[in-house]
């Protein structure tokens, strides 16, 4: 078998100190898969996102340890962290969090200009359907056709991750199934390993895996053998 | 409302910094205010008591030899109710530890205390034994820079008579205060005045029973022009030179010009700050209102009115206000003290206290609330008019679309953090214009200032090198015949020697007249002759006149006009001459002619009132020394001592100056810096994270950040430079005086310094906000909403 993309052993998040401590993760352990996909479901509060953020080089652990191929992404420094985010890691938010003041193309290619073997902004954009859009500003695109943007600039870099924070959370369910069929289509096509965070138990159908959280702590892992595609989604 | 004054408060200090700096410039516009207003209450409170106290004349004359029967005449003159006349003589001391030659003037002590004018203070020693006339007290300034100390004999050469006398006293004097020289600046070590009983001074003089020097005291409301008049008709016949007022007594006028300079910086710098500080209370209350539109929709959606809900953003910039006042009044408060102790030793009055001018500061205060308030207008009416609906929706996403920039070719060649930074500067164009007009302000301030550096170099550099090439001056006690010439060239080290006279007179053109000074030059003359703008000398043709350029722009004439002349002693000829040309320089009421001509207008054979000379450099002091045996010497003055006096007295005044213009300006242009900054960290701290969290280092971050504020900066420094340029001008115009034109030059280290100051002040501020991007939240702002 594949040595995991990431092998997560023990993982502990605390925030806070004294009274005021709140213990985001409890002793996580897990391992992904290359090139799988990984739908992290559970309540707010219980850990799913947390996880993501240690994952994504955004957050560090209070302890345990998280290998990415084998580096100890606990002890990298910022430098490191920002360097691996940069080359590895396709970011995919709730709120699309695009540059304003760029066109569609623009905010693909402000990661193109800085990845070392980018997919041309113009194809990352036809991967998701929005040919037509390029040159328009995101305040002249719809919430579905923000986050398909987002999509194609997380995509654009050809990570070997993609990291999605609830990508549908704030969309209404056509755009979101139209989203998820994005992310699923493209993740696909570039051999990306995709873990999706969620409140939607419907996302969950598409994953080979599914992670439940609750109180800080992996409950339950199951295989999906029914996996679907995305566009039968509905919810 | 309380709770409301409690969110004013918080608001506050979550906006601590930038409020501070906004508050910042107002004290600093305030301050410059106190400051300068209370400097000068100091010193026009302790010159009016201190001329009160000694009586300080009002009229000032002197004549070669008048009968002291003629101060009855003087005191019946309408108007005047004192007279006080003095036998006063020239000559040149020798002074222990001095190697040039000091001029001194004798005066005699006043024989009736009650009724003298111009009294001495004494402030060591003790006033002369009036029996004896070996014993004087001397000028204090005097003994102080020659270090000279109470109890040291001291020899005058007077008339070809040394007189030696035995300092017992140290005295100021209200008519001393500075004394004049052949420099602009004071040389205190080479002008001694010493007052000895009249017994001491009428003998070697020859003034038994009468003077040489006269003031007067008119009476309240008395016409001086009048007085003038008749003291110039009764003193005519005894050799009297024009009298004057107080506004013409060289030393009152030498500490006006002070004291009206301070008035400048108050006038000039204020309103900047003001001006700069309404723009940023604008700025940053605008972005408040924009943000708080949530909370403003809220109060009204409870039922607060428009205004109460809108009220709080006037108090922030009132509070503000309020808190700069305070700060700028305690600190104009302190400058206005340590300025005041500065500019003691300068100003030699007995006492300097320092005042608070209260006056002042209740302008400075009601303008810069005045001031606040105006910013803050835009964000009130803003908040005023948002309907309680509209303010509880989400904002709309900041819309952008394509501008100017993308039509060009340069668009493709730049990076998408390059274009984020055009289109920022594109959505916000009246932002931008402020922050450049901020920024091009502080350089102006900081250019504008650096050139009185520059300024002071051309006018030393024209007076003392160019027009004039002598390395040292004599004066004569009397004029006299070209023998003089032949003796001074058998001095030690004299190189050179080139006869001039020099005459007091009036000029007249355009129903327009002056005081002003002849001065005949050899038609050859090498070592002092006037210049023509490209710097060559200009040559003198037949009995014309060559003006000095405040004369000539007083007077309203020009090359091929006309002046009326009377030279005011001798026998006191009257001419019109025809004006040849206008020569370049910046000082003095001054007509340059030849000397044959003028003295074929006196009528008294060819005479010179003193001798510019060029001496072996390495021999002055044998030169210095042979003097004192001259009888007929009465001055000596040197260039180099000239311009190192002028430099250093300058230098000290100028870099206190320079100082204040160049904290002042910075502090301007952080100011803009910092506001402008924190306004674009709070638009796109979102952004930058997000950047971060796709793989963007924060130097990269802060290049977007920066980015905007650095290009800005940099559109800024032409403005800057171009609004210095005029600044400085404007300036230099107010440092002229009637007779004193400040050429406008900078010099490449002024700019070096001008430039360097702005662009420093303009990267710190950037870099304490750029700071933040290392420590952006990138987990939260993740989860967060636009």
């Amino acid at each position: 078998m594949d040595e995991p993309t990431f092998q997560v052993r023990g993982l502990t998040k605390i925030y806070g100190t004294g009274a005021g401590e709140v213990h985001a993760l409890r002793g996580v352990d897990l391992d992904v898969r290359r090139a799988e996909t990984l739908v992290l479901l559970g309540p707010s509060g219980s850990g799913k996102s947390t996880l993501l953020n240690i994952l994504g080089g955004l957050d560090r652990a209070t302890g345990g340890r998280v290998t990415f191929h084998g580096r100890d992404l606990t002890r990298a420094s910022d430098a490191e962290l920002t360097r691996y985010r940069r080359q590895s890691v396709g970011f995919i938010f709730q709120f699309f969090n695009l540059m304003p003041s760029l066109t569609a193309r623009e905010n693909v290619e402000l990661i193109t200009e800085i990845a070392d073997t980018p997919i041309d902004p113009a194809e990352a954009l036809a991967m998701v359907g929005l040919s037509d859009r390029m040159d328009h500003f995101p305040s002249e695109l719809s919430g579905g056709q923000q986050q398909r943007v987002a999509v194609a600039r997380a995509i654009a870099k050809r990570p070997e991750l993609l990291l999605c924070d609830e990508p549908t959370g704030s969309l209404d369910s056509a755009s979101g199934v139209q989203v998820i069929e994005a992310i699923a289509k493209v993740g696909g096509e570039i051999g990306a390993t995709t873990l999706i965070v969620t409140h939607n138990a419907v996302v969950a159908d598409i994953a080979d895996r599914v992670v439940h959280f609750s109180n800080g702590a992996v409950v339950d892992i199951k295989d999906n053998p029914a996996k679907r595609s995305a566009h039968e989604l509905t919810w | 409302m309380r709770i409301l004054n409690r969110k004013l408060l918080r608001d506050l200090w979550r906006l601590k910094w930038q409020m501070s700096a906004i508050a910042m410039l107002i004290a600093c516009g305030v301050s410059v205010a106190v400051m300068a207003f209370s400097t000068q209450k100091a010193l026009v409170t302790e010159q009016s008591r201190y001329y009160e106290e000694t009586r300080f004349a009002d009229i000032f004359a002197s004549a070669t030899r008048a009968p002291l029967s003629i101060a009855a005449d003087l005191a019946r003159i309408d108007g005047v109710v004192l007279v006080d006349p003095r036998a006063m003589e020239s000559g040149l001391m020798d002074a222990p530890g001095l190697l040039r030659p000091a001029t001194a003037r004798l005066i005699s002590l006043p024989d009736d205390e009650q009724r003298a004018l111009n009294r001495i203070v004494v402030v060591a020693g003790r006033l002369p034994d009036p029996n004896r006339s070996d014993e004087a007290v001397a000028l204090k300034t005097f003994l102080d820079a020659a270090h000279i100390s109470l109890g040291e004999r001291l020899s005058v050469v007077i008339n070809a008579r040394q007189l030696t006398f035995t300092i017992v006293g140290a005295a100021l004097s209200p008519e001393y205060v500075y004394v004049p020289s052949s420099s602009p600046m004071p040389d205190d070590s080479h002008q001694a005045v010493l007052w000895a009983p009249r017994g001491a001074v009428e003998q070697p003089t020859g003034l038994g029973g009468a003077f040489s020097s006269v003031s007067l005291k008119l009476a309240g409301g008395a016409s001086e022009a009048a007085a003038l008049a008749a003291v110039d008709r009764i003193l005519a016949p005894y050799g009297g030179t024009p009298a004057y007022g107080r506004a013409d007594q060289v030393s009152n006028k030498f500490q006006q010009d002070r004291i009206q300079r301070l008035g400048v910086m108050a006038e000039v710098v204020p309103p900047v700050f003001l001006i700069v500080a309404a723009s940023l209370v604008n700025l940053v209350l605008g972005r408040l209102v924009q943000t708080e539109r949530e909370q403003i929709g809220l109060l009204k959606a409870f039922g607060y009115g428009d205004m109460e809900a809108a009220s709080i953003y006037a108090k922030m910039a009132g509070l503000v206000g309020v808190a700069g006042v305070i700060a700028g009044g305690a600190l104009g408060g302190r400058l206005g003290a340590g300025v005041t102790g500065e500019l003691a030793p300068y100003m030699r009055y007995p006492h300097l206290n320092a005042q608070f001018s209260w006056s002042a500061f209740e302008v400075a205060a009601s303008l810069s609330i005045a001031a606040a308030l105006t910013g803050s207008l835009l964000a009130v009416r803003r908040a005023a008019r948002l309907s309680p609906a509209v303010a509880m929706q989400p904002v709309a996403p900041m819309s952008f679309r394509e501008g100017l920039a993308e039509r060009f070719a340069f668009w493709r060649l730049l990076d998408q953090p390059t274009r984020v930074i055009v289109r920022n500067l594109e959505r916000f164009p009246g932002r931008a214009a402020l922050t450049v007009a901020g920024l091009s302000v502080s350089l102006a301030l900081l250019v504008g200032s650096q050139f009185l550096f520059g300024s002071v170099d051309a006018v030393v550099n024209q007076a003392y090198y160019q027009m004039r090439r002598w390395t040292d001056e004599i004066a004569f006690s009397d004029n006299r015949d070209l023998h003089a010439a032949a003796e001074v060239a058998h001095l030690p080290a004299v190189l050179s020697v080139e006869l001039l006279r020099t005459a007091p007179g009036k000029m007249w053109a355009n129903a327009r007249e002056e005081r002003m000074s002849v001065v005949g030059l050899d038609r050859e003359a090498q070592l002092a002759h006037p210049l023509n703008a490209q710097g060559r000398p200009i040559a003198f043709e037949g009995r014309g006149v060559v003006l000095s350029p405040a004369l000539a722009a007083h007077l309203g004439v020009g090359p091929g006009g006309t002046v009326g002349i009377e030279i005011t002693e001798g026998r006191r000829p009257h001419a019109v001459l025809p004006v040849t040309a206008i020569a370049n320089e910046y000082q003095g009421f001054t007509a340059y002619m030849a000397r044959d001509a003028l003295n074929r207008l006196m009528g008294e054979g060819d005479l010179a009132s003193g001798a510019d000379l060029l001496l072996k450099t390495d021999e002055r002091n044998d030169f210095y020394r042979s003097i004192t045996q001259v009888p007929q010497i009465v001055s000596a003055a040197s260039r180099d001592d000239t311009v190192a006096a002028f430099r250093s007295a300058v230098a000290a005044v100028l870099v206190v100056e320079m100082a204040f213009f160049l904290g002042f300006a910075c502090a301007i242009a952080f100011g803009v810096a910092y506001n402008v900054s924190r306004i674009a960290l709070a638009d796109r701290a979102r952004d930058l994270a997000t950047l971060r969290v796709l793989g963007f280092a924060p130097a990269e971050c802060a290049y977007i950040l920066s980015g905007e504020l650095l290009l800005l900066a940099l559109v800024a420094i032409p403005l800057g430079i171009l609004g210095g340029l005029g600044m400085g001008k404007g300036m230099a115009a107010a440092f002229a005086r009637q007779d004193f034109y400040l050429p406008f030059v900078i010099s490449p280290k002024g700019w070096g310094i001008a430039v360097t100051a702005y662009l420093s002040a303009v990267l710190l501020a950037s870099a304490l906000v750029t700071q933040a991007i290392w420590k952006l939240d990138l987990v939260a702002v993740l989860k967060a909403r636009e």
